[in-house]
């Protein structure tokens, strides 16, 4: 099934259909960045599937030639498992955004990490809901005044990365389009993972954002986890770095096991070969039931 | 002699109960009797009361049958809490263990004086044969078989079955008690010879209960993905499932929720794969969202319901067929889903293959309405002839129509070629919103009104399935039975037992409950002056949609209650007894001479 060729432009992996991203959104360069990505990775678009939920930002499937499934609301992982269980030999891309992820959604991320799945999802974190124009997100900064929190939130936000991190994720990243190459080369890394990668992305709202996450700031106060010299195989740092998750803006790798455990797809697979050898024919499955 | 018995018994928790009848069943199974059994329990998790009701017939059983003809009593309190789930009959033969202290002039019976009272010292024949009280459910099976002639080397066999793994001494120790029990039988004769008559039925038999059924069904159809949560009373489809699906190449997943069960079924069926989830009522509700988008995603999909009493937790060990409206009617939208319902656990089978067919030839989810008595009771059938079974898979694109390739392309029946992912030139977007035949979003009102129609139209076919349907008894008979899931086996017995009274019935069973096929119900009901919609429900949900789609004729009502407790036969008999008595009387009112 696998077919890596090298020719593939990033072109091929964009579709006919206009965005119907604000103009300025963050979400542009992360489909940049995928197109890029995806081209490095060489595999043809029919043999990638790309699932997504609700949301501005679970609109990119269909702006990619991939196979595609905007699905319905929080149901994106769930919904790319299946797919990947049923189909181990496809490149699933899940994405979505931080509603979707950790708030209707979050219920299914620690399974989706605890299963270990070789399946990469990109969450483009606004903090905000731009669909539905300018809600409190389950990142949204405490305090923040929306249209639903007039007088401010009184909540405090998730932690993606400190979430993921302890859950147990092999591999987990953070980029920003303000970034564009570095977020392709997380990108690109976690699609190589060979286990369940996380990319957190902050892709900014430029309609119902704060000044503070657009591009131009984060050009300006964003640091490199590389060139503050993290090591991306330390655990703990990670875990001690993403304590600044909504202060400051860390790009790169948090954290990578230096030692990929097996993935769900190739104990499944184990299992299979181990079992089909003493099954009936399919034709003849109600031979169990016969009373001697 | 007997042709058929219904057996009933109940102890506590720790008494074998069951696990007696599962050994009395396999014997039956074993001598080519047909039978039925169902359990019930209390509450409790571990211990409390616990009962089982075993009814064996000469010929195939169609409901676990009405008042015991046998009663097995190891404790009163126990046997007293399941009501009315172990009614006892005046023709009864009631067995206790003497270990109760209640005399026998006075059980604590209301009501009714069992033919026979045979208190048995049945702890007691436990301990002097195996050294241990817990042998009592062996010396039950040895006085059952001793009573009732049926097979005590096929029932020994069930027994050393039992406690193979256990070691010698227990399997001697469970024989002696056995024999001490048909010994006790036989030294202490029924006035009524209550033995069997002998199996007629030759050829092995099948046993096993709805719920194993539905899942091995799923394999044969080809199901390569399970995606579920377990909740009662439909976990044992995993569980079959868990332990076989790998075998044929599939996947199982138990999932962190019922949403995620089906996301990720749906998943796999995006995936171009055979696949199902299975659930109760509370599971359904919370799978809704994803049913709507298996509809408009035009993704084949096997949605199970064992049907349980709601709602809410309401009963999760008690049956009951309310969840008909939430099955048609659940997901928002203009949506037609179609609904089965198997009637048997024999049934389930060919009933969860229609499924997948229906599922796989349309494009669409499809829901199974099983319900807990059909689900968790076991019963003894004959093998099914599976040769002719035609299994349908979905539709792929040709080459050619990869060139240009539509994913929902409107074609005249309405069903488009689907690809999956892995397929060259198929790449497309699937989405649960509206979308274009090539399925780019749109929010075009003319769009919409178009894939609406597409995919309903796609379905009418399903209204000229008649071979969904069941039709008993004389075609053109005035009085009618109408009745699906669990109900209808009892309304099958019904019909025979109203026949040998003079009433003139037929009956329709529909497999498929939705859509509806107005025409078989229109032509069955040509003849019908009055009868009963019979469905274990408060508010008769079928009675309901068919009167929605049908002109029903008004001497056709519904005949219906809360569940827990399967209708019995002769209610049934009674209840059109009285409704055409009824009819009578208006016909002769309205052929009084005028004034």
């Amino acid at each position: 099934m696998t077919t890596a060729t090298a020719t593939l432009a990033p072109k091929a992996f964009k579709s006919e259909l206009k965005p119907i991203w604000c103009p300025g959104c963050g979400d542009f360069g992360v489909v940049q960045a995928l197109y890029r990505a995806l081209s490095a990775i060489g595999r043809p678009a029919h043999e990638i599937a790309f699932i997504s939920g609700i949301g501005c930002s679970s609109r990119i499937p269909g702006y990619t030639t991939a196979y595609g499934f905007n699905s319905v609301h929080g149901r994106a992982l769930p919904i790319a498992q299946g797919l990947k269980m049923a189909r181990p030999e496809l490149l699933v891309l899940a994405a979505g955004g931080d509603g979707d992820g950790f708030s209707i959604g979050g219920g299914h991320l620690p399974h989706a990490v605890r299963r270990n799945q070789n399946i990469t999802y990109i969450v483009m974190d606004n903090q905000i809901y731009g669909l539905t124009k300018g809600q409190l997100s389950p990142t949204s900064p405490k305090g923040l005044k929306t249209v639903t929190s007039v007088d401010g939130s009184l909540e405090n936000p998730v932690n993606p990365l400190m979430y993921v991190l302890t859950y147990g994720a092999p591999f987990v990243a953070q980029g920003t389009p303000a970034d564009l190459p570095g977020l392709v080369e997380i990108i690109e890394a976690a699609i190589r993972y060979p286990g369940f990668a996380f990319v957190n992305v902050q892709s900014p709202c430029v309609t119902f954002g704060e000044p503070e996450q657009q591009i131009k700031t984060q050009k300006a106060t964003m640091e490199s986890l590389e060139g503050m010299g993290h090591d991306p195989g330390n655990l703990i740092e990670a875990l001690d770095l993403s304590r600044a998750y909504g202060t400051t803006l860390h790009t790169g790798l948090f954290y990578r096991s230096p030692e990929p455990p097996p993935t769900f797809d190739s104990l499944v697979h184990e299992r299979q070969q181990r079992m089909m050898a003493d099954a009936l024919p399919r034709e003849r499955i109600l031979e169990q039931f016969i009373q001697r | 002699m007997s042709r058929s018995l219904v057996i009933g018994m109940a102890g506590s928790g720790g008494d074998g109960i069951v696990s007696a009848g599962e050994s009395l069943i396999g014997a039956c199974a074993s001598e080519g009797y047909y039978a039925i059994m169902t359990k019930s329990f209390g509450s409790q998790i571990r211990g409390g009361e616990s009962s089982c009701r075993v009814r064996l017939a000469v010929d195939p059983v169609l409901n676990s049958g009405g008042a015991l003809d046998v009663a097995v009593v190891l404790s009163w309190d126990d046997f007293l809490k399941f009501g009315a789930e172990l009614p006892v009959s005046g023709r009864a033969m009631v067995v206790y263990d003497t270990r109760t202290g209640v005399a026998a002039d006075d059980l604590p019976l209301v009501g009714v004086t069992p033919a026979e009272v045979f208190p048995v010292p049945i702890s007691d024949l436990a301990r002097e044969a195996a050294g241990t009280d817990r042998a009592k459910n062996t010396v039950i099976l040895g006085l059952l078989a001793g009573w009732l002639g049926i097979g005590q080397e096929a029932t020994l066999r069930g027994v050393r079955k039992k406690f193979a793994k256990k070691g010698a001494e227990l399997i001697e120790a469970n024989e002696r008690a056995f024999h001490a029990g048909v010994a006790y039988a036989e030294a202490h004769p029924t006035a009524e010879s209550r033995k069997m008559d002998p199996a007629t039925g030759s050829g092995a038999k099948l046993l096993t209960d709805g719920n194993d059924m539905c899942a091995a069904a799923a394999i044969f159809a080809g199901c390569k993905f399970y995606g579920g949560y377990p909740i009662t009373p439909s976990t044992e489809v995993m569980q079959f499932l868990s332990r076989e699906i790998w075998k044929y190449g599939g996947v199982l997943l138990q999932a962190e929720d019922e949403i995620a069960g089906i996301g990720a079924a749906l998943g796999a069926s995006f995936g171009g794969k055979k696949a199902m989830t299975a659930t109760s009522g509370p599971g359904l509700s919370l799978k809704s969202e994803v049913l709507g988008l298996a509809t408009i995603a035009e993704l084949p999909l096997v949605v199970v319901d064992v049907q349980r009493g709601g709602p809410s937790t309401g009963m999760p060990t008690k049956s009951e067929q309310a969840d008909l409206f939430q099955a048609v009617f659940s997901a928002h939208g203009d949506v037609v889903r179609p609904v089965l319902a198997p009637t048997t656990v024999g049934d389930t089978f060919t009933t969860t293959v229609e499924a997948f067919n229906i599922a796989e030839q349309y494009q669409t989810p499809v829901i199974l309405l099983s319900d807990q008595e059909i689900a968790q009771r076991k019963e003894v059938l004959d093998p099914i002839d599976t040769s002719e079974i035609q299994l349908i898979d979905r539709t792929l694109p040709t080459d050619a129509e990869l060139e240009n390739y539509q994913r929902f392309q409107l074609t005249p029946s309405g069903v488009s070629p689907i690809s999956h992912p892995g397929m060259e030139g198929g790449n497309y977007l699937g989405a649960g919103i509206e979308h274009d035949e090539h399925g780019a979003p749109t929010a075009s009102g003319r769009v919409h009104a178009v894939m609406n129609e597409k995919r309903i139209k796609k379905l009418g076919p399903l209204h000229k399935r008649d071979d969904l349907f069941r039709i008993e008894g004389n075609e053109n008979a005035p009085l009618a039975l109408v009745s699906w899931g669990s109900s209808a086996g009892v309304c099958r017995e019904a019909v025979q037992l109203a026949a040998d009274r003079g009433l003139d019935v037929k009956l329709l069973v529909p497999y498929l409950l939705y859509p509806v096929n107005e025409d078989i119900y229109r032509r069955f009901f040509a003849s019908v002056v009055g009868g009963l919609v019979v469905e274990q429900s408060h508010l008769g949900q079928l009675y309901r949609i068919l009167r929605m789609y049908i002109d029903v004729p008004g001497g056709v009502v519904s005949f219906c209650r809360s569940g827990a407790n399967p209708f019995r036969p002769k209610e049934i008999v009674a209840e059109l007894r009285d409704l055409a008595l009824g009819l009578q009387r208006t016909l002769g009112e309205s052929r009084q001479p005028q004034e």
